[in-house]
């Protein structure tokens, strides 16, 4: 069926096909990880990573279908901040079973896939060598100190006791 | 090495109006090559999160006070790397990294929709944090003031706007892809930063905190934000000392982190996207005629 649709030329419904089994499988291997590590009941992760991949669909689909020029990343930021909103009528809900899907579960599956995909480019990685050592401590030491300076500025201008 | 798309993506770079190319990209491999089909790599991918979960983290006391935590995330990573690079492992090769990479795409969605619920969640505390929270996101724009001359000194070139935006994690390296496509110079220096930062970042983080602590006179609520600037395992790297250092504000401390690391990821990309990345662009094509050297890395080289 999906070599029909593929000679086609549809590639609307193929598409939209393509990314929903992309998710699933992401969302199982996800969940199985997130059961070995954090022991959280399978069904109610299966329902979390599901509301997650609801909100990825609703975002990449909207980016290419709406007319307007935004990332899927906005628009997916938006739609999970409406939804987990507190007052709205799915806050509860979506942040029960999202709340059941850690964090580190998602980005360890994630990671797999960036580490396959980066393969590729791995000689360039080695040619940036110790230059980019360098660069990435003095990235990581600036941001943490820019950050820890102007807040603590903020901090004692507001009047936050020590 | 046959790879006409990376040709292309390289002219459309540098046209000014390009369209994200990367999504183009994408969807020609997610759409036309039914990427699910591919068992031997998501079968992969199942059994190294399955190692790095029933591993877990392991952690590892340096000196006394300081200790190293090593996170399953780091293992699939570089699993997943050994794997491609592996000759005996055949069925991870170039047409499989070539699928993850588009696969990636989309699963980043996941992760953004993961932080934008958590964000929704806790709005209100936010507010109730106060500006300093919100103003200590500004105060990463630092490193494009720092690092970024460094880089052009070292001899990097377009790379270096990718490698000096920000701390490189997972959403400034999805807003560089975004901006720059794929295979663009700015998207390898963001990916040269992210790996290596997955890689020592976390270690790094951890003696910073423990240096700073002990020597900067700065407020407990300074340091705990500034520990959420970067990844979930930097946070809780950063965290360790600082609770350490402080403890008696254990609670106050770990919520001023959470929402720090929540807001590094949330609003800390739009940041990204309106602020860093045009005063990166800006501050680089005004200081790379002045202190930039020859190039290390050919940029016709695909």
């Amino acid at each position: 069926m999906v070599e029909i649709i593929d000679n086609s030329g549809n590639v609307t419904v193929h598409g939209v096909f393509n990314w929903i089994l992309l998710l699933t499988i992401f969302s199982i291997i996800t969940v199985i990880g997130n059961y070995i590590g954090y022991k959280h009941p399978m069904t109610d992760s299966l329902i979390g990573i599901g509301i997650l991949s609801l909100i990825t669909l609703a975002g990449v689909w909207m980016e290419r279908y709406l007319p307007l020029n935004i990332s899927s990343i906005l628009y997916i930021s938006v739609i999970g901040i409406a939804l987990a909103f507190p007052g709205m009528p799915t806050s509860e809900f979506v942040s029960y079973y999202v709340s059941k899907i850690e964090l580190l579960s998602i980005v360890t599956v994630f990671l797999a896939y960036v580490g396959i995909g980066m393969g590729k480019s791995w000689n360039e990685f080695k040619a940036l060598g110790p230059r980019a050592v360098i660069i990435t401590m003095l990235v990581i030491a600036s941001t943490y100190f820019g950050a820890a300076i102007v807040a603590h500025i903020v901090l004692v201008m507001t009047g936050v006791p020590v | 090495m046959v790879d006409g798309e990376g040709i292309i993506t390289n002219d459309d770079n540098l046209t000014t109006d390009i369209n994200h190319p990367y999504r183009e990209k994408t969807d020609k491999r997610i759409l036309k090559k039914n990427p699910w089909k591919d068992y031997g790599l998501h079968l992969t991918v199942l059994v190294l999160s399955i190692i790095a979960m029933s591993i877990g983290p392991i952690e590892i006391v340096l000196v006394k006070g300081v200790e190293v935590s090593i996170m399953p995330l780091l293992y699939t990573m570089v699993l997943g790397l050994i794997f491609y690079l592996a000759k005996p492992i055949k069925w991870i090769q170039r047409k499989q990294a070539r699928i993850a990479e588009g696969a990636m795409m989309l699963f980043i969605g996941v992760l953004i929709a993961k932080l934008a619920v958590s964000s929704g969640q806790s709005i209100h505390l936010l507010l109730e944090m106060g500006p300093a929270l919100m103003l200590q996101e500004l105060g990463h724009l630092a490193t494009i003031l720092i690092a970024l001359p460094t880089a052009l000194l070292l001899g990097f070139k377009r790379e270096a706007i990718g490698m000096t935006n920000s701390i490189g994690r997972e959403p400034e390296v999805a807003v560089v892809v975004d901006r720059y496509g794929f295979n663009s110079p700015e998207s390898r220096g963001i990916f040269a930063l992210f790996i290596v930062g997955t890689i020592i970042g976390t270690v790094f983080i951890s003696f910073l905190t423990s240096i700073s602590v002990s020597v900067l006179p700065l407020h407990p609520f300074a340091f705990a934000m500034a520990s959420g600037v970067g990844s979930a395992s930097m946070n809780a790297a950063s965290l360790g000392p600082t609770l350490a250092a402080f403890p008696h504000l254990e609670t106050q401390i770990e919520a001023f982190a959470g929402f720090s690391n929540l807001l590094s990821f949330s609003i800390g990309i739009y940041i990204v996207i309106f602020i860093a990345l045009p005063l990166t662009e800006k501050l680089y094509y005004w200081l790379e005629p002045k202190i930039g050297r020859d190039a290390i890395i050919d940029e016709g080289d695909e």
